[in-house]
């Protein structure tokens, strides 16, 4: 039936996961992640997502920052997942890269280093791209799945490889390695102000930070080229034809209104819109039901076990919970029915997957969503 | 203390698991902020799609604008917070206008992480001055704990220079009897493990902050009886037509959310020893202004059914 989904995870080498938090975007990169391996191919779902509900979803207590294989019994593809832990990821990176011993233990052991690596927000959409850029480029898999964090910062995830490689321009790091006289002279070459610039940043952070952070610069310098390279190159993957995003989100107004904001920023940007996936549509076919007429008599041969008049309070009980879902599902769809005029006509590219009883964190689960989703 | 008298104090800030419905909180208490005779500002930290324009229908801009008595909203876009920052921090015009206009000094300022954090903490004490109670909404909670976290990492990482005591300034801010923070969640299993995990960080990485209370939003009430339970399931063995299917399907629903209710309220209060205050499912047919009035209703008549019990 969703023949076009399926084409999608036959042929592209990344999915990115978009939506806002709470529509179950990382159950569905997981169903993807699934059911591609189920196809055959070698998968790995990857997510960068600080709250790190994936091992939760996958039925497992936790997965590390290392690819781990997930047990999906007889498949001629292999799932793998990841949990993108942002420090082990930047240590990795810095062990792998370092030029010597020397500068790799100066730069592990400075302050600066370790505070950007460890506490700070942007570092995790910093080290999401190189993780990205690292899985893809091994070649490992035949698709990856990436699930990004919920909707205010996925999009400082598309942006952090430029915003990192324009800071990484070497005419800023110069301005900061020149010795003194230099800077004067490449500060006038360059800006025409970078002294007063320089004792301008000592005045704002205090000289003993400028040090600090002049140190880290120094002994990241050699590094600079290949993370630079490395941005670009991220920059690539997610614009390459094998590239496509797919947004995710729920039947309910704050989450559709994002998904109408990523449909946006993703068209502005030029980026591969896979389609939009709304998960947890209820149930229901909008028309209203006669709990008498429908299950009065399976109701009255239970009740001679029961307690007298149960069956008239449960068959009251389920005419209610009936009405009410009613009046949530036409909601619903006027809410589905915006967003598939949203898509232009594209009404191929717009998947519903019905919610499903019970939370999803098992493969078993996991396996219905797929056959929601897929087929 | 009653869980609404924090509308008393001077900063609430509200964070939870995206999608919890951290906006529509955060706007029910600065409505009832607001209808108690406070100057009352709702704050959104350079939302990329500002929460409170869906539920006030207006762009809410850098500079607070108010939206209803005593009810104000504004969005710190990054770049204005940055320049209003700069020239409060620094001394001296021709200081200003190099540092915003020097390309390198942009680029450090913009990519440097946590810069971002600090000017926005900066700002929310300089509109404290003009506000009697300042709302944040803030990001999601992985998000919204590196920010918090920023004021401590500041103090130790700046041995001195305006950015250190701006970093001091923010913590104390944090830890006045005055600031709360609260946590929104839902009850289903994911989120109740992230709102813990986040409660027990907060905790440890923010100490002095004050966070007792978690609202359990869209919860239901039970109201079957275990016979009851059992005659439904019983009901539901063996049932054909897609019709039936329905409307059981209908009623095993509410059953679960009720049961999801009562067992997220458990896991809650006894890991984080925290109060846990319920607020119904609330019907979204009346579009977002509506949910907010009845959100504060709902918080206004669980804080009282606690104190009078």
């Amino acid at each position: 039936m969703n023949a076009s989904l399926r084409e999608l995870i036959a042929s592209k080498r990344l999915l990115v996961c978009v939506g806002s938090g709470g529509v179950g975007k990382t159950t569905m990169a997981a169903t993807i992640g699934l059911r591609a391996a189920r196809e055959g191919r070698k998968v790995l779902v990857l997510t960068i997502d600080p709250a790190r509900r994936l091992a939760n979803s996958l039925g497992l207590d936790s997965i590390g920052n290392v690819e781990t294989q997930i047990d999906i019994g007889e498949s001629q593809g292999e799932l793998w997942a990841m949990m993108l832990d942002t420090k082990t990821t930047f240590d990795d990176l810095i062990q792998r890269s370092a030029p010597d011993d020397d500068t790799r233990n100066a730069i592990l052991d400075n302050r600066i280093y370790q505070t950007l690596s460890a506490h700070f927000s942007g570092s995790q959409e910093y080290m999401a791209g190189e993780a990205l850029y690292d899985v893809v480029e091994s070649g490992r898999y035949e698709l990856v799945v990436l699930d990004t964090p919920p909707a205010k910062n996925a999009l400082d995830f598309l942006e952090a490889s430029a915003r990192l490689s324009k800071f990484l321009d070497p005419r800023v790091i110069g301005v900061f390695l020149a010795p003194p006289e230099d800077r004067r002279f490449l500060g006038r070459v360059v800006y025409g102000t970078s002294a007063v610039v320089f004792r301008l940043l000592s005045f704002v952070f205090g000289g003993e930070f400028l040090e600090d952070f002049t140190e880290f610069l120094r002994n990241f310098e050699p590094m600079y080229e290949g993370f630079r390279e490395r941005h670009e190159a991220v920059s690539t993957l997610l614009r390459s034809p094998t590239t496509s995003f797919l947004m995710v989100c729920a039947p309910n107004e704050p989450s559709m209104e994002v998904a109408r904001f990523f449909n946006d920023e993703l068209q502005e940007r030029g980026l591969s819109r896979g389609g939009v996936v709304v998960n947890q549509v209820l149930p229901c076919e909008g028309e209203a039901l006669d709990p008498n007429a429908l299950l009065g008599e399976a109701a009255s041969s239970l009740q001679a076990e029961f307690e007298p008049g149960t069956s008239a309070r449960i068959l009251a009980r389920l005419g209610a919970a009936h009405r009410r879902l009613r009046q949530h599902a036409h909601i619903e769809r006027k809410l589905i029915d915006d967003i598939r005029s949203m898509m232009h006509g594209e009404t191929n590219t717009l998947y519903e997957v019905p919610r499903l009883e019970g939370e999803v964190h098992d493969l078993g689960s996991l396996e219905r969503a797929a056959a929601l989703l897929f087929d | 203390m009653a869980f609404v008298d924090l509308i008393y104090g001077r900063l609430v800030m509200v964070t939870g698991k995206g999608g919890t419905g951290k906006s529509s909180v955060s706007a029910a208490l600065g409505r009832l902020a607001a209808a108690q005779g406070r100057k009352t500002l709702v704050l959104e930290i350079d939302a990329q799609n500002p929460a409170m324009k869906a539920i006030y229908g207006v762009e809410p801009g850098y500079k607070p604008m108010e939206v209803a008595p005593n009810l104000y909203v504004a969005n710190l876009h990054w770049l204005q917070n940055l320049s209003e920052w700069v020239s409060r921090v620094l001394p001296g015009g021709r200081v200003v206008r190099l540092v915003l206009g020097n390309p390198l000094i942009q680029s450090f300022l913009e990519v440097a992480p946590g810069n971002r954090e600090t000017i926005a903490l900066s700002k929310i004490g300089w509109l404290m001055e003009d506000f009697d109670l300042v709302v944040v909404d803030l990001a999601a909670s992985g998000h919204a704990l590196a920010m918090l976290e920023v004021p401590n990492t500041m103090v130790g990482l700046f041995p001195s220079g305006p950015i250190r005591k701006e970093g001091e300034t923010a913590l104390a801010m944090l830890q006045d009897s005055q600031s709360h923070l609260v946590l929104v969640g839902l009850p289903e299993d994911m989120v109740v493990n992230e709102t813990i995990e986040t409660f027990e960080a907060i905790r440890e990485k923010v100490p002095g902050l004050s966070m007792d209370t978690i609202l359990l939003n869209r919860s239901s009430v039970p109201s079957l009886t275990e016979e009851e339970h059992g005659f439904l399931a019983a009901l539901s063995d063996g049932v054909k037509s897609p019709g039936a299917e329905e409307l059981l399907w209908a009623g095993r629903w509410e059953s679960q959310l009720e049961e999801a209710t009562a067992e997220a309220e458990e896991r809650l209060t006894q890991r984080l020893q925290a109060r846990v205050i319920q607020i119904p499912r609330l019907s979204h047919d009346g579009g977002p202004q509506q949910l907010v009035h009845q959100i504060a209703a709902a918080l206004v008549r669980a804080s009282s059914a606690r104190t009078g019990s």
